[in-house]
């Protein structure tokens, strides 16, 4: 539904992306995995079409949807597709929002502006997808104002909005970083019954491993705006091969029965203005060798899986 | 072992100015809390958030006043205590915000910002101050070079280490940490709980960690407490035991694992957390909690201790 292939963004002399491949199908979930300034909201942003207002452009690769290639397409016809057959959702419901409208009328606006559906008409689908994002009684709720809601239900009403064009893709970007964990469990939840019920493609950006391994079919492993791994969720999660994701892996409390000790990276995560050269993840890395410091290391392929390492096949054969 | 410290029936409960508009409300942040630390060990406190526990810290640290209740703090009742007197005390009780900025002066070197709590305390350290500096640096991984710099130049988790190099510069005895990683990337987070663990042996410290993570919290402490809207619903007393509040339960259910092969299956939660202000009588819990009855909309569960796993619910698992 979705493939995007070695996409590389530059604003003006810095290039904070390069080499992000991916692909997500009808009722499939991608998972877009990586601590902060890892470059996930930036690959957001380009397969939005967003990168020209925040003076970005992209520098290589392509965006496929449906068969054409986004990177290639007139800001017009872009603004039919984004919120339309691509939606969008974010961190924060309030950048989707409009803080003086009323619920109703932002919802409605959506089915006729994509799908041609009169005010009654409108209505009714908006009633509708507040029912089955179960939110109870969506009349009332049509009659609110944004603050007038919990955070919680405010990313609810974002996610109508995304439904309300009857999209093909959602991509969602951080959706639950800022809620309670009972509700971030509940938006899960919907996002995982939206795919499977609607046969949405989804592709959900976070840095919580642990929502990537409830949620994903595969993932992209992103570092310093780089894709360093991705694959199959259980094959990343069970044989990681490249030394960032074994590590990220290792920096988490291992649920809730296992008391294995934590073990940190040293060092932080680069910003766009001290990536190092050869691999990203070099100076952080336990195996570095000299190569590592000079040469990007290509992907290797194994099974469905492949790690940009240039250790990888070592690193298979020794478990995380 | 003894106590190091015993809260009490501790309540605060804040007031909003009534206006033209609105008449004035007052709500309870935190209602009725009571637990006993023994010294060395490790007490989580866990909740969502706006469940009260910066300002459960905060009382403790008597950074703020109570409504209610007592706290003693190796033997002495803090509320008994003259604000010299509690002055003193502090040395011997520290906090670790969130937020490592909020406590570092930008215009500060690292070194003045590791010195401070000396100046205020007017204690002469028993090293010359440089050197002192430079082993608290040391103490909590960091570069003594780094003394110079200010905060701008260093990162998140340096700046969380300073802030903890302060904490221990007066030789605390207690540590409340109020969230010290929320705001760090897990690599970075991962380094300051292995931070926190050795210092924890090497000094005997002994801490009330506060977190809404509860496998963070599940992975790092003895003891747990769980809040819910300003009151302790359900005392853990290992992180093994299993959950006999629904609260806690719905919590669990709520945390994910960091394994494809243990994926949750996630019941629908009815309801949202209801207003702090002006609760009905009866459980707070009782719009989402599946085994609700008409009892506990009338009557507030008192936390029962008899088993030594506390539980404040009339039906619990
Ligand atoms: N408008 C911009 N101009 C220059 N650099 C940017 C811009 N937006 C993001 N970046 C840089 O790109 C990198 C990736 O950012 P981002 O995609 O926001 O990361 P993430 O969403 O994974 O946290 C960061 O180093 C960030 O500083
Ligand atoms: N100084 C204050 N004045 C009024 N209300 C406050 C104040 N501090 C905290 N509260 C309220 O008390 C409740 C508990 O807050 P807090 O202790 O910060 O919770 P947590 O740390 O668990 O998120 C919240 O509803 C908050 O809005
Ligand atoms: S290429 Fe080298 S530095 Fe990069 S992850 Fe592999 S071993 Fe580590
Ligand atoms: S007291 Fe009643 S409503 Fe409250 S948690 Fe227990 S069973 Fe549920
Ligand atoms: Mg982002
Ligand atoms: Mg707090």
């Amino acid at each position: 539904m979705l493939s995007v292939r070695d996409l590389g963004v530059a604003f003006g002399m810095v290039q904070p992306l390069s080499g992000v491949s991916f692909s997500v199908n009808k009722g499939e979930t991608l998972g877009i995995v990586g601590e902060s300034g890892s470059g996930k909201s930036l690959t957001a942003m380009s397969v939005m079409g967003l990168l020209p207002l925040s003076g970005g452009r992209i520098t290589g690769g392509s965006v496929e949807f449906d068969g054409q290639d986004l990177t290639k397409l007139p800001e017009r016809a872009y603004r039919k597709l984004r919120g339309g057959r691509i939606g969008l959702i974010t961190q924060n419901p309030m950048t989707s929002l409009d803080p003086l409208q009323k619920i109703g009328p932002q919802v409605d606006d959506v089915a006729k502006l994509h799908l041609g559906l009169d005010g009654a008409e409108a209505r009714a689908r908006t009633e509708d997808i507040l029912g089955t994002l179960r939110i109870p009684e969506p009349s009332l709720i049509c009659e609110r104002y944004p603050h007038q809601m919990s955070g919680g239900m405010k990313q609810r009403i974002v996610i109508a909005m995304a439904l309300a064009a009857d999209p093909d893709v959602l991509i969602a970007d951080e959706p639950t970083t800022a809620l309670d964990v009972t509700v971030q469990a509940q938006i899960i939840r919907l996002l995982d019954d939206l795919v499977k019920e609607r046969d949405l493609a989804l592709v959900l950006i976070t840095h919580d491993m642990s929502v990537v391994a409830q949620t994903c079919d595969k993932i992209v492993v992103m570092y310093a705006g780089r894709a360093v791994e991705h694959g199959p969720v259980e094959e990343i999660f069970d044989r990681p091969r490249h030394p960032y994701t074994q590590a990220l892996i290792a920096c988490i409390p291992r649920g809730l029965d296992d008391a294995t000790r934590l073990t940190g990276i040293e060092g932080t995560v680069p910003t766009v203005l001290n990536y190092p050269k050869g691999c990203p993840f070099h100076p952080r890395c336990p195996r570095a060798e000299a190569i590592c410091a000079t040469d990007p290391p290509e992907f290797s392929v194994a099974g469905d899986s492949a790690a940009a390492c240039h250790f990888a096949e070592v690193a298979n054969a020794q478990p995380a | 072992m003894p106590n190091l410290l015993e809260v009490r029936d501790l309540s605060k409960r804040f007031t909003s100015a009534g206006s033209a508009f609105r008449k004035a409300r007052s709500m309870h942040a935190v209602n009725g809390v009571s637990f006993d630390l023994a010294k060395g060990r490790v007490i989580g406190v866990v909740g969502e958030s706006g469940c009260g526990k910066s300002t459960l810290a905060r009382l403790i640290l008597r950074l703020i006043e109570p409504s209610g209740g007592a706290v003693h703090f190796d033997g002495d009742d803090l509320l008994a205590k003259s604000p010299a007197q509690m002055r003193r005390l502090r040395a011997r009780m520290q906090m670790v915000f969130q937020d490592p900025y909020s406590a570092i002066d930008p215009r500060y070197t690292l070194a003045r910002a590791v010195a401070e709590p000396f100046e205020v305390q007017g204690v002469t350290p028993e090293k010359p101050m440089t050197d002192e500096v430079a082993g608290l640096l040391e103490m909590v991984g960091l570069n003594p070079g780094l003394a110079t710099s200010y905060p701008h130049q260093i990162s998140g988790g340096q700046k969380q280490r300073v802030g903890i190099a302060r904490a221990l510069a007066l030789r605390p005895s207690l540590l409340v940490l109020d969230e010290p990683t929320a705001s760090l990337d897990v690599s970075v987070q991962a380094q300051i709980i292995g931070l926190l663990e050795d210092l924890r042996s090497d000094l005997g410290l002994t801490y009330l960690f506060i977190s809404h993570d509860l496998s963070l919290v599940k992975y790092f402490c003895d003891e747990i407490l769980v809040m819910y809207l300003g009151r302790v619903v359900e005392a853990l007393p290992d992180t093994a035991a299993p959950a006999r509040h629904p609260y806690t339960r719905t919590l669990m259910e709520s945390t994910f694992e960091p394994d494809p092969k243990k994926r949750r299956l996630i019941a629908p939660l009815e309801g949202e957390v209801p207003s702090p202000f002006d609760l009905p009588p009866g459980c707070a819990f009782v719009d989402r909690c599946p085994n609700a009855s008409a009892l506990c909309r009338s009557e507030t569960p008192a936390l029962s201790t008899e088993t030594g796993h506390a539980v404040a619910c009339h039906h619990p698992i």
